[in-house]
């Protein structure tokens, strides 16, 4: 950002103080505005004249490839006269823009500006609304200044091309950003995870109905128990304290308590179940299997 | 299933030849295979062939493996049409069914290649179970023996699952 | 008895910086000490808010604005020299140097004597533009004072400047990124030369609101740097002086009052913000306070106190309307931007906080509080923390998830199964019909 620094003494107002008539005032006469289009005549396009008094109605369209003309001959009462300041300003009041143009003036007060959209700084070009174009007159002196509206300015742009924009960088309070979770996995609807569990479950009866057509039994169940009773007993409870260890581990047990237990079930399981199924081979080899 | 496999084929390929082909052909076995049968009869005559010869043990065997592959096949299914969250309790459900199986496949293996029928033992020794040991190199380890790893098998993936399942 | 004096010391330090909060030694650059009484009711106000001032001639062998590497002053007032530079103990660069150590400065211009070149090479430096014709002075013809610039015009007339930006503070009412304008000239104002007798228009530069009277400028490190173009403002004769405006009433200045807002901003009287306790944890009763490690997911609360220095206390720090003090937790990026609200209010702070859940993403993430704002001290606090995933047995349990009932029957019923094979093998007996088909063979 550039900043220009005035030297200058200046003193601060608590409150605004208006102007009002003075004895003699500075203003202009013979006032035109055109707009003249490249590579057109010229004395084609769009050319009134201005009051002093009372601004134009209508706004005047500035075009990407137009040149915008004013002259006019400034006057210090009502005799031509060169002033110290001529400048054709432009503002706007909704953003606070403000730019000044200054006339060539020549000695007999006749003065020109011409402008075009290249001269325009960018920020101008994005306006939608016109901006109000004022004629300030002033001088070193005791008469009165001259700032009023003379017309309004519109500045077209093709609406095809982008409108230039700089992003000054500025300190202030940034968007604000939420982090977007991944969304939560969801569970399948429940009515069909219970047909499952149920099509699962029924499984295992299908099983004992296909064994049981098969002839399965648990008639060697006595004649086992009879020839070794304490070796049979403690291998199926071994087995089955087993998973019951396992299912202590799944639902409350951590590791560590895991693990000794099941060394132990492991070592009486190992004992009884050589002592078992020594028994058990001893069947198949007397053909009972 | 080789055995089962051979048993097959020994009695239905060579179908113009005798029954009496077949080492342990059945006085209720079925009727052989005319040379134009249809894949229909074929497949018919394989399954008779499968129930008649088969030991009803490898059969018990059988019953349980189609019990594993069922219910590994419904856990699979409810995953394709229900979403596979948590995964973690698919992977560990469904494994269980498959190494069950696995590990079955494997005791069938050692155990139905000498059935009831045409069992040979071998062993005089009253301690089998180790006595079992020296045939090993003949007629693979004793069905105990294959029992008892087929126990530790499964307990050590049965602790895995449970383990994965959280 | 060495502790109590040592303690009593402490307290007259205490007393004497009480004031601006970044020490009282002000130092005044000041060519000609005749021109001392020009502004005795500036020096009269500066001394009764705490200053000691110390007034050296730039020509002086004894100015020197380092001893030992360390500043001698801790602000400095350069009124503008009529010479061409300001001495070979004030270059740019030592003026830079000043500022780097966070030495305030306020530099006035004046539109009576040509400006130095050596302080428009240092206003270059900070991106602040002089006229290139070095004498130029700003005049319009509107807002001039009637009764003392009747022909020349080149005595402004200003109203009180309001807040820059709607969202930020203002300090110089009735009450850029680094650069701020504090004082523009109207609309109709120019710049021009004085010695010519009409501006052509190519010589003008700059009109109207580009035109900066003060600016001020506040580096990254805090310091502060403000250019007033008007050394004459600040005079005795202007303080209280009455002025009209052309067809305007007969008013009094204010420039007493905004001289004082000026140079307490200037040297750190105002405007200064102080970051006090801050804390993080969970937002659980009895949480670890500033834990190292949080996990994914976590509820956290975050608060920081901040107070505001106004002339000779701290004062609970509100956030202007339509700003935001904004927490950032930051990995890389940010993942939460988030407005911090006022929680609650103490003597002499304000707490902000807010309350939001850590990302779903685990990693080195910091908790950030980047306040910069025109006319405020930087606030820059970075607090780093980890944020782990979950441990494994943090994860919801399997039967706790319905989708998961399918597998976890599927599991037992295979146990199950297992256990009731392994009964069946080992118990059954070859069935009759197996026995039947034996005894045939």
């Amino acid at each position: 950002m550039h900043l220009w620094q005035a030297t200058v003494p200046f003193c601060l107002l608590a409150s605004a103080a208006l102007p009002a008539a003075a004895a003699s005032a500075w203003g202009f006469t013979d006032a035109t505005v055109a707009v003249q289009s490249k590579g057109a005549g010229v004395n084609s396009g769009l050319k009134e004249e201005l009051s002093a008094s009372k601004p134009l109605s209508k706004p005047i369209s500035l075009a990407t490839v137009d040149t915008l003309r004013v002259t006019l001959t400034t006057q210090e009462g009502s005799s031509p006269k060169r002033p110290h300041q001529a400048f054709l300003l432009l503002k706007d009041d909704q953003t606070g823009l403000d730019i000044s143009y200054p006339f060539t003036v020549k000695e007999s007060g006749k003065s020109r500006v011409e402008l075009t959209q290249k001269n325009l700084p960018i920020q101008f070009l994005s306006l939608s609304d016109p901006v109000d174009a004022r004629v300030v007159i002033g001088s070193l002196g005791t008469s009165e200044a001259y700032d009023k509206s003379a017309f309004k300015l519109s500045i077209a742009r093709n609406p095809d091309e982008a409108v230039p924009t700089i992003e000054p960088a500025r300190y202030g309070k940034l968007p604000e950003i939420h982090h977007i979770f991944r969304d939560d996995p969801s569970s399948p609807a429940v009515i069909i995870t219970l047909a499952f569990v149920g099509l699962v479950g029924a499984a295992l009866p299908l099983l004992a109905g296909l064994w049981l057509f098969l002839g399965t039994n648990v008639n060697h169940l006595s004649t086992a128990f009879k020839s070794s009773p304490l070796p049979h007993a403690v291998f199926l409870a071994s087995l089955v304290s087993f998973e019951g260890v396992f299912f202590l581990y799944y639902t409350t047990w951590n590791l560590f308590q895991t693990l000794p237990a099941a060394a132990a079930v492991g070592a009486v399981a190992f004992v009884s179940g050589s002592r078992a199924l020594g028994e058990v081979q001893s069947r198949r080899l007397a053909s009972l299997r | 299933m080789p055995s089962k496999r051979h048993a097959a084929s020994t009695t239905s390929a060579p179908a113009a030849s005798t029954p009496t082909s077949t080492p342990k052909s059945l006085s209720s076995g079925p009727a052989t295979l005319k040379t134009n049968a249809s894949a229909a009869e074929i497949a018919q005559h394989v399954w008779q062939q499968y129930l008649t010869t088969t030991p009803q043990r490898t059969l018990l065997l059988d019953a349980f493996m189609f019990f594993l592959v069922l219910v590994g096949g419904l856990q699979f299914l409810y995953c394709i049409l229900a979403g596979n969250y948590p995964f973690n309790a698919f992977l560990s459900g469904f494994s269980a069914a498959v190494g069950q199986f696995v590990l079955t496949a494997s005791l069938r293996m050692q155990t139905s290649g000498s059935g009831p029928g045409s069992s040979k033992p071998s062993s005089k020794g009253k301690n089998a179970r180790f006595a079992g040991e020296d045939e090993e190199q003949t007629a693979g380890i004793s069905h105990e023996r294959a029992f008892a790893d087929y126990i530790f098998g499964s307990l050590i993936l049965h602790f895995f699952c449970i383990n994965f399942i959280n | 008895m060495r502790w109590c004096l040592a303690l009593l010391l402490c307290c007259l330090l205490a007393a004497v910086n009480a004031l601006s909060s970044s020490g009282s030694r002000l130092l005044v650059v000041q060519e000609d000490s005749t021109e001392k009484s020009l502004y005795s009711k500036l020096w009269a106000d500066l001394e009764s808010r705490g200053y000691d001032l110390t007034f050296e001639s730039p020509k002086s062998d004894k100015l020197a604005l380092f001893e030992h590497g360390e500043r001698v002053y801790d602000h400095l007032l350069i009124l503008p020299p009529k010479a061409k530079g300001l001495g070979p103990s004030l270059t740019p660069k030592h003026i830079l140097d000043f500022l780097q150590k966070d030495g305030n400065i306020l530099l006035a211009l004046s539109g009576k004597s040509a400006t130095s070149s050596a302080i428009s090479s240092l206003l270059i430096e900070l991106d602040i533009h002089l006229s290139t014709d070095r004498s130029a002075v700003a005049v319009d013809h509107f807002n001039y004072d009637t009764i003392s610039a009747a022909e020349k015009h080149d005595v402004l007339l200003l109203q009180r400047p309001g807040s820059l930006r709607p969202d930020v503070k203002a300090f110089f009412d009735a009450t850029p990124p680094l650069l701020a304008p504090i004082l523009r000239a109207p609309v109709t104002a120019y710049g021009y030369n004085p010695k010519e007798e009409i501006p052509s228009a190519e010589d003008i530069q700059a009109t109207g609101s580009q035109l900066s009277l003060v600016s001020a400028l506040q580096a990254r490190n805090s310091a502060r740097f403000t250019v007033l173009g008007s050394a004459e403002a600040l005079e005795d004769q202007w303080f209280s002086a009455s002025v009209k405006a052309p067809g305007g009433k007969k008013t009094s200045t204010v420039n007493q009052e905004f001289a004082k807002q000026l140079t307490a901003w200037t040297f750190k009287e105002t405007g200064v913000l102080k970051v006090g306790k801050i804390q993080h944890h969970l937002a659980t009763e009895h949480a670890e306070r500033n834990p190292k490690i949080y996990r994914v997911k976590n509820e956290t609360v975050f608060e920081i106190e901040v107070s505001e220095y106004a002339y000779d206390k701290y004062v609970p720090f509100e956030v202007p309307a339509g700003d935001e003090l904004q927490l950032e937790f930051t990995m890389l990026s940010p993942f939460h931007r988030l407005a911090l609200q006022p929680v609650r209010r103490t003597e002499t702070s304000t707490v902000y906080g807010a309350q939001f859940v850590t990302p779903d993403q685990h990693g080195i993430f910091s908790f950030r509080v980047n306040y910069k704002r025109p006319f405020l001290t930087n606030i820059e606090e970075k607090h780093e923390v980890t944020v782990r995933h979950f441990a494994h047995d943090e994860y919801t349990r399997s039967w706790a998830i319905s989708g998961g009932w399918v597998w976890i029957a599927g599991l037992w019923s295979v146990i199950g199964g297992f256990l009731a094979f392994v009964v069946v093998w080992l118990y059954s007996a070859p069935s009759s019909a197996a026995n039947a088909i034996k005894k045939t063979q």
